[in-house]
C-alpha cells in the first residue's frame, strides 16, 4: 500500500528473491560448514603429519575464497537489494526490529571476511597453530552471523510473543529460533562436505583421493542425517496452519515437501553406496549429480519453508502483500486505492471498472501472482464465472487458507472480479442436463459479465 | 502537487535519530575510502595493464597492485553493509520508494557486482596467461565498476528528491526508470569519480611501501606515479567540486557560503585540508594521508548535511518516536569492539616481520 509495485514480469517479485536466496543459502552455508571442515582438517594433517593432506587443504581453501568470499557475500547483499524492492514495507519494519541484531551480524561478518584472507594469504606466512586459531575465527564468527540471522528469518514465520509485547529479545529468541538454528547447523555440515566431494574428486594421488573423499562423504552423512532430528523439533514450533499446508491443504507444498525429504534421501545413498563405500571409483562428474541433488534439496526446503509463512510475511503481524493485519479494518472502510499511494486510480472507475481492478491487483496480489509467468492468475481464475470470482473473493481467507483476505470496499472487488473476467475467454456454462435439453448460454450475456 | 512520500513503518526507531546518523556517516567513511580504492584503483590498474604491454614498470605495477584488490572489494562490500543499513533505518520511505521505481537498475548492481568481483580475481590469478587479453578483463571490470558508481549516485541523488518520485511512476512502469543523468547527478558522478582516481593514487602510494624489500625501484617509481595520480585528481577537484557544488540548489549552496556558520566552517576546513594534503603528500605520505582522509570525512557530513536540508521540506527523523533498544545496542558496541581487536590481532600476526614470525613458528 505505502510503496510502488514493481512487477518483474513471469517471475514476480517473490520468485525473483527465490533464485538469489536459495543461491546464496547454498554457498552460505557451506561458508559456515566449510569454515569448520578447513581448521579441523588442517588439524588432522598436521596431526597425521599428513603433508598430501595440507596440500589438499591449502588447494580447497583457495576454491574456499573463491565460492564464499565473493558469490556468497554479494548474494547475501543480492537478498537485501531484492526484499527491499519487492518487499520494502516489511523490510524497513524487520530493520526497525532488528537494526542492532544486523549491526552485531555485521561486525561478525567483517571479521569473518578478514580472518577468511588472513587464512587463505597466511599459508605460508603464518606459523601452523597461529594459522589454525585464524581458521577457527572464520568459522566462530560465520557461525554467529548465521545464529543471527537465522533469528531473524525465524521470526518472520513465528513472531512468538513479540507479536503482544513488542522487544527484542521477544522477537531474536522466537519458538522456532533455536531448532532451526540447529537444522542450518547440520545443513551447513552436510554442506561442506558436498563441496569437499568436489574439490576431493579432482585430487591426482590415488591413495590420498580415496581417503579425502571417504572422509568428506562422512561430512555429508552426519549432516544430512542430523537434520531430520532438527527437522522434527522445528516442525513443533510451528503454527498449526504451517504444518498443515505441506500436509495436503496446498498440493504443491506438499509435492516440494516431499521432493525435500526425496532429494536428502537420494544424498544419503548416493553418498554412503558412492563416495563412503567406493571411494576409489568417485569421480567429478558423482561430485557434481550430489552438489545437484543437494543445491536442489536446498531449493525446495527454503521453498517450503518460505510457502508456509502464508498468508503471511511476518506472521500474524503483516500479510504477504504487506498489508498489516491490524490495518485490514481500516482499509476495508476507506477502500485499498484510496489506501494506497502508488496507483493510477485512487477511486473505481464505475465506466471501466476493469482498469481499477488491474490497480486493486496490482497493490493487493501482485506480491505473489504474475498475470502470465509463476503463479499466474489468468491461469488461477481460468473458467471462473463471475459468481465464482465473487464467492473466492468474499471467502478468500477462508476458502485458501494461505491466501490473506480480500481488503477492499465492494465496488473495488466488482472491478477486480470485472478485470479478471476479462484475463480468460468466458466459459460456456452448462445447464444441469434434463433429458432432450441441453442449453449453452454465451457468458458475455450473462449478468455481471464485462467484455475485454 | 504535494510529493507522494510512504510513512515511515509504525515501529518506534531503537536508537535516537542522532546517534543513527553519526552512525550512518562514520561508516559511510570508512566505505568511501575503501570504494575510492577500488573504482580508482580499478581505472589505474587497467590503464597499466594497457601500458605494461610495453613498459614493464607498468606490467610489474598491474601485477603487484592487482594483488592487493580482492580484499580492497571485499571490504568495501562489508563497510558498505552497515551504512546502507542505517540509511534504511532512517530514510527508508525515501530510499525503499527510489529503489522501487529503478528497480531493474538497482538490483542489476548485484550481477554486476559479482561479475566485477570475479574479473578482479581473474587478473590477479591469470593476469600473465591472460597476456594481452589482461587489460580488456580489467577494462571491463573497471567500466561495470564506474557503472556501479553511477547507479549508486543517481539512486542516492534520487532519493533526496521526493518531489520527482510520483511524475517518475506516472512516466515509467514501477521498476523501469534508469535514473537521472541530468547535470547535477553526472557532477556529482564525476565528483566521485575524481576523488577515486585521485585517493586510489594516494593508495598506490601507499601501497609500495610493502613492495621495497623485493622491488625497491619499482617501489620508487610507482610511488611517484601513485602521488601524480593523487595530485592530478586533487587538482582536477578543484574544477568538478565547484561544478557539483554549483548544481545544488541555491537555498543549500548559500548555507555552505555563509548562512549556516557551521557548514561553512566544514567546506573551508575540508577545502584547506585538500591543498595541505597536495602539499603535503610529496614529502610526508602520512601527514597528506591524515589530512586527505580529513577532507574526506569532513565532506561526507557535508554530504549528509546536504541530504538533510534537501529533505528537509518532507521529512525530520527526529520527529520519528524512539524506543532505545539499549542492552542489544551494548553488545554491539562491545562485540564491535572485541571485532576489532581480533581483526587486529589478526594483522599483527600477519604483518609482523618475517624474522619475528620464524622465531615463534
Amino acid at each position: 500500500m505505502n510503496y510502488p509495485v514493481w512487477e518483474p514480469p513471469l517471475l514476480g517479485g517473490g520468485l525473483v528473491i527465490g533464485i538469489i536466496a536459495i543461491l546464496h543459502v547454498f554457498v552460505s552455508h557451506f561458508a559456515v560448514g566449510g569454515g569448520l571442515f578447513l581448521p579441523i582438517t588442517e588439524r588432522k594433517a598436521y596431526r597425521e603429519n599428513n603433508a598430501a593432506l595440507l596440500e589438499y587443504v591449502k588447494s580447497h581453501s583457495t576454491f574456499f575464497v573463491l565460492v564464499v568470499l565473493v558469490f556468497g557475500a554479494v548474494s547475501g547483499v543480492g537478498i537485501w537489494w531484492s526484499i527491499g524492492l519487492v518487499n520494502p514495507e516489511a523490510t524497513a519494519t524487520l530493520i526497525h526490529v532488528f537494526v542492532w541484531g544486523w549491526a552485531i551480524e555485521w561486525v561478525f561478518f567483517f571479521v569473518e571476511i578478514a580472518a577468511a584472507f588472513i587464512y587463505y594469504y597466511g599459508w605460508d606466512r603464518l606459523d601452523a597453530k597461529t594459522h589454525l586459531v585464524v581458521g577457527w575465527i572464520y568459522f566462530v564468527s560465520a557461525w554467529l552471523s548465521l545464529f543471527v540471522i537465522n533469528g531473524i528469518l525465524a521470526f518472520m514465520l513465528t513472531p512468538g510473543k513479540w507479536i503482544e509485547a513488542p522487544s527484542f529479545a521477544a522477537a531474536f529468541f522466537n519458538p522456532s529460533m533455536f531448532p532451526s538454528c540447529l537444522m542450518r547447523t547440520a545443513v551447513s555440515v552436510a554442506l561442506a562436505g558436498v563441496y569437499a566431494l568436489v574439490t576431493a574428486a579432482t585430487i591426482r594421488d590415488v591413495a590420498l583421493r580415496i581417503d579425502v573423499v571417504r572422509y568428506a562423504a562422512k561430512w555429508v552423512l552426519a549432516g544430512t542425517l542430523a537434520i531430520p532430528v532438527a527437522g522434527v523439533w522445528y516442525i513443533a514450533t510451528l503454527p498449526p496452519m504451517a504444518r498443515e499446508i505441506p500436509m495436503g491443504t496446498a498440493p504443491p507444498v506438499t509435492i516440494f515437501a516431499g521432493l525435500s525429504i526425496f532429494f536428502s534421501l537420494l544424498i544419503v545413498t548416493f553418498t554412503y553406496f558412492g563416495p563412503y563405500q567406493y571411494p576409489r571409483y568417485f569421480n567429478l562428474t558423482f561430485a557434481f549429480l550430489i552438489a545437484v541433488l543437494a543445491l536442489s534439496a536446498t531449493g525446495v526446503t527454503e521453498w517450503v519453508r518460505e510457502a508456509v509463512r502464508k498468508p503471511y510475511i511476518i506472521y500474524d503481524y503483516m500479510y504477504a502483500n504487506t498489508l498489516r493485519v491490524a490495518d485490514v479494518p481500516r482499509v476495508r472502510q476507506q477502500g485499498v486505492l484510496s489506501a494506497a499511494l502508488w496507483v493510477h486510480q485512487h477511486t473505481v472507475d464505475m465506466e471501466k471498472p476493469e482498469l481499477s481492478g488491474r490497480e486493486v491487483f496490482r497493490v493487493q496480489c501482485a506480491s505473489c501472482h504474475t498475470v502470465d509467468g509463476y503463479n499466474s492468475i489468468r491461469f488461477a481464475v481460468k473458467g471462473w464465472s463471475p459468481e465464482m470470482i465473487d464467492y473466492l473473493l468474499l471467502h478468500l481467507n477462508e476458502l485458501k487458507g494461505f491466501m490473506p483476505p480480500f481488503v477492499g470496499t465492494e465496488a473495488e472487488r466488482v472491478a477486480l472480479r470485472a478485470w479478471l473476467l476479462t484475463l480468460n475467454p468466458q466459459p460456456t456454462v452448462r445447464e444441469p442436463a434434463r433429458p432432450g435439453v441441453q442449453a449453452e448460454v454465451p457468458a458475455a450475456d450473462r449478468p455481471g459479465a464485462t467484455k475485454p | 502537487m504535494n510529493p507522494v512520500i510512504p510513512a515511515p513503518v509504525p515501529v518506534p526507531l531503537p536508537a535516537p535519530a542522532w546517534l543513527v546518523q553519526v552512525l550512518l556517516v562514520f561508516t559511510f567513511i570508512l566505505h568511501l575510502l575503501l570504494m575510492n580504492m577500488l573504482v580508482g584503483g580499478g581505472v589505474i590498474l587497467a590503464l597499466s595493464s594497457y601500458l605494461g604491454r610495453r613498459d614493464p614498470r607498468h606490467r610489474d605495477l598491474a601485477r603487484r597492485g592487482a594483488r592487493v584488490m580482492p580484499p580492497v572489494v571485499a571490504f568495501t562490500i562489508t563497510l558498505g553493509v552497515a551504512p546502507l543499513l542505517f540509511l534504511q533505518l532512517l530514510y527508508g520511505q525515501f530510499f525503499y520508494t527510489s529503489s522501487v521505481l529503478m528497480a531493474w537498475k538497482w538490483l542489476a548492481v548485484f550481477v554486476f557486482l559479482t561479475a566485477a568481483y570475479y574479473g578482479i580475481y581473474w587478473f590477479n590469478f591469470q593476469q600473465a596467461a591472460l597476456g594481452g587479453r589482461a587489460f580488456w578483463v580489467m577494462l571491463v571490470t573497471a567500466l561495470i565498476l564506474v557503472h556501479i558508481m553511477m547507479t549508486f549516485t543517481q539512486n542516492m541523488s534520487f532519493l533526496e528528491r521526493p518531489q520527482d518520485f510520483y511524475p517518475r511512476f506516472l512516466e515509467t512502469p514501477v521498476g523501469n526508470y534508469l535514473g537521472s543523468f541530468d547535470g547535477g547527478t553526472m557532477a556529482r558522478l564525476a565528483h566521485f569519480l575524481v576523488a577515486a582516481l585521485a585517493v586510489a593514487g594516494l593508495g598506490l602510494a601507499l601501497v609500495t611501501r610493502a613492495w621495497r624489500g623485493e622491488a625497491p625501484e619499482l617501489a620508487i617509481w610507482a610511488h611517484r606515479y601513485g602521488l601524480r595520480w593523487f595530485l592530478a585528481g586533487s587538482g582536477l577537484q578543484f574544477l568538478v567540486g565547484p561544478w557539483f557544488f554549483f548544481s545544488l540548489p541555491a537555498d543549500i549552496r548559500s548555507s555552505f557560503l555563509g548562512v549556516d556558520k557551521l557548514a561553512t566552517g566544514i567546506l573551508a576546513v575540508a577545502v584547506v585540508l585538500a591543498l595541505l594534503a597536495m602539499i603535503a603528500a610529496r614529502r610526508s605520505l602520512a601527514v597528506g594521508t591524515v589530512a586527505i582522509v580529513g577532507t574526506i570525512s569532513l565532506m561526507a557530513v557535508m554530504r549528509h548535511l546536504v541530504r538533510i536540508a534537501r529533505l528537509r521540506p518532507y521529512f525530520d527523523p527526529h520527529t520519528l518516536p524512539v524506543q532505545g533498544q539499549w542492552g542489544v545496542f551494548a553488545i554491539f558496541a562491545v562485540l564491535l569492539l572485541a571485532g576489532l581487536a581480533t581483526v587486529g590481532w589478526m594483522l599483527y600476526k600477519f604483518f609482523r616481520p618475517a624474522s619475528a614470525r620464524a622465531t615463534s613458528a
